[in-house]
């Protein structure tokens, strides 16, 4: 479960995040969606705690998984390594490991350094250190950067395998055909405020709504 | 927690070149400078290396700490740590003890000038481990400054500059202080003083507890500015 009540943020008296609230409830897939600047990503870390809301409260039913908008490893350590200090740190033990490589579909790079993978073998590693022990909250920020057409497919079946397991996820993203096709709602975000929250339906009828939805937020 | 940090640090740090070429260069330049004093002292004795072993440590820890941080904030890997969530204290010790153990790695080929010496000459072995005793217990206090400057910045270069600035200050705090009122407070926290007393064959626990203090000082402050990046 995660409910956000209010948030606010700001950066040097500057409002980036306005009164965002809406909730992503167990099994269910949210798409948070906006323009450059929206403050999509300030809302996750806001979520996450890696920034202090200027108002408002956030709340996260359990440890979340998080793949941030650009993932870094250690390139010095193989993706196993990685993955299993992450578990370490995650207090997991070592088996989850072995279902996240299985899981994001890394097995065969897992002995390989972070540093001599390419950016859509990166970014898999990314999706195997947010799922790793199948936490009950997901935060992705453009999951699927980076990952070529049927890495793309093997994703969203990944994201979707985790919300009908029951996590709630919470997906940034800029594609809108992506939004329709994985999120069970969309919440849109102009200039820091949500300014419509429905289901995605289509992608070509998405597209229409959003652009508008945006024009209308920017002219007001 | 703490050991996962410290074994994940180990492993990144090794596998860069950073520390083989530091502990290269670091060795080189004492080794010199040792053999130097050694001729233009015509006597076989080890004292004379650990003012030049410690005042090399101070350019030495700096650069090894630079990226503990500071890289990683750069990059955004501390950011999953801390979304975990991982509180700071773990982390700064981790990397810490990282700093300071590979400090001791690069220091330890030292200890063969003492193996030397012993050949060929019948040097006096108190002082040879009271002094490496001393350069490890500044190799913390400074492996401790370095870990603070780095979580205070997301620029490596800027972390080895603050660091070795920081611990330039702290080196020659006693310069000057006899013709200042106080100045023998301001003396007492001069690390070569401190380390002075330990080349010369003495263990002081008043300089033992002062290194530690040193470190743990810095370490809490560190872990204070890792927190505080959730405010910027």
């Amino acid at each position: 479960m995660i409910v956000l009540d209010g948030l606010c943020r700001s950066f040097g008296g500057r409002p980036v995040v306005r009164n965002v609230s809406f909730s992503v409830g167990p099994g269910e897939v949210v798409g948070c969606l906006g323009p450059n600047g929206a403050g999509k990503t300030t809302t996750m870390r806001l979520l996450l705690g890696l920034l202090r809301p200027s108002g408002g409260s956030a709340c996260l039913g359990g440890p979340a998984g998080y793949l941030p908008e650009v993932f870094a490893a250690y390139d010095g350590l193989s993706v196993r390594a990685y993955l299993r200090f992450v578990a370490r740190m995650k207090r997991l033990p070592a088996a989850t490991v072995e279902r996240a490589l299985d899981a994001a579909q890394v097995r065969e790079i897992a002995d390989r350094p972070v540093g001599r993978l390419s950016k859509g073998q990166r970014q898999r590693v990314g999706l195997a250190q947010a799922v790793l022990g199948e936490p009950p909250v997901l935060v992705l920020d453009e999951p699927t950067i980076g990952l070529d057409p049927a890495q793309v497919v093997e994703a969203r079946a990944l994201v979707r395998a985790s919300a009908d397991a029951g996590a709630a996820v919470l997906v940034s993203t800029h594609l809108l055909a992506e939004a329709a096709a994985m999120c069970d709602r969309v919440v849109v975000l102009v200039g820091g405020a949500v300014v419509a929250e429905e289901r995605p339906g289509d992608a070509a009828d998405l597209e229409a709504r959003f652009l508008r939805l945006v024009a209308t937020a920017e002219l007001t | 927690m703490t050991l996962a940090v410290l074994r994940k640090e180990l492993a990144v740090l090794w596998s860069s070149s950073l520390p083989y070429v530091v502990g290269a260069a670091f060795q080189a330049v004492l080794g010199v400078l040792a053999v130097n004093q050694l001729e233009v002292r015509g006597q076989a004795v080890i004292q004379p290396l650990f003012p030049i072993a410690g005042f090399l440590l101070l350019f030495t820890l700096p650069v090894l700490t630079m990226r503990s941080f500071a890289e990683e904030a750069r990059t955004g890997t501390l950011d999953l740590l801390l979304a975990i969530p991982v509180a700071p204290r773990p982390l700064v010790v981790g990397k810490w003890l990282a700093a300071w153990l590979s400090s001791l790695v690069v220091l330890a080929p030292a200890a063969l000038v003492a193996g030397l010496l012993a050949m060929w000459g019948d040097p006096d072995p108190g002082p040879a481990v009271s002094g490496f005793l001393g350069l490890s217990l500044l190799a913390a206090a400074l492996a401790g400054v370095g870990v603070l400057a780095s979580a205070c910045t997301s620029s490596q270069p800027v972390a080895a500059m603050a660091g070795v600035f920081a611990v330039l200050v702290l080196w020659f705090a006693h310069a000057g202080t006899a013709t200042v009122e106080a100045g023998g407070l301001v003396a007492a926290l001069s690390l070569s003083e401190r380390l002075r007393t330990f080349a010369g064959g003495a263990i002081d626990t008043a300089d033992v507890a002062y290194f530690a203090t040193v470190a743990a000082a810095c370490l809490g402050a560190a872990a204070l500015a890792v927190d505080l990046r959730r405010w910027r």
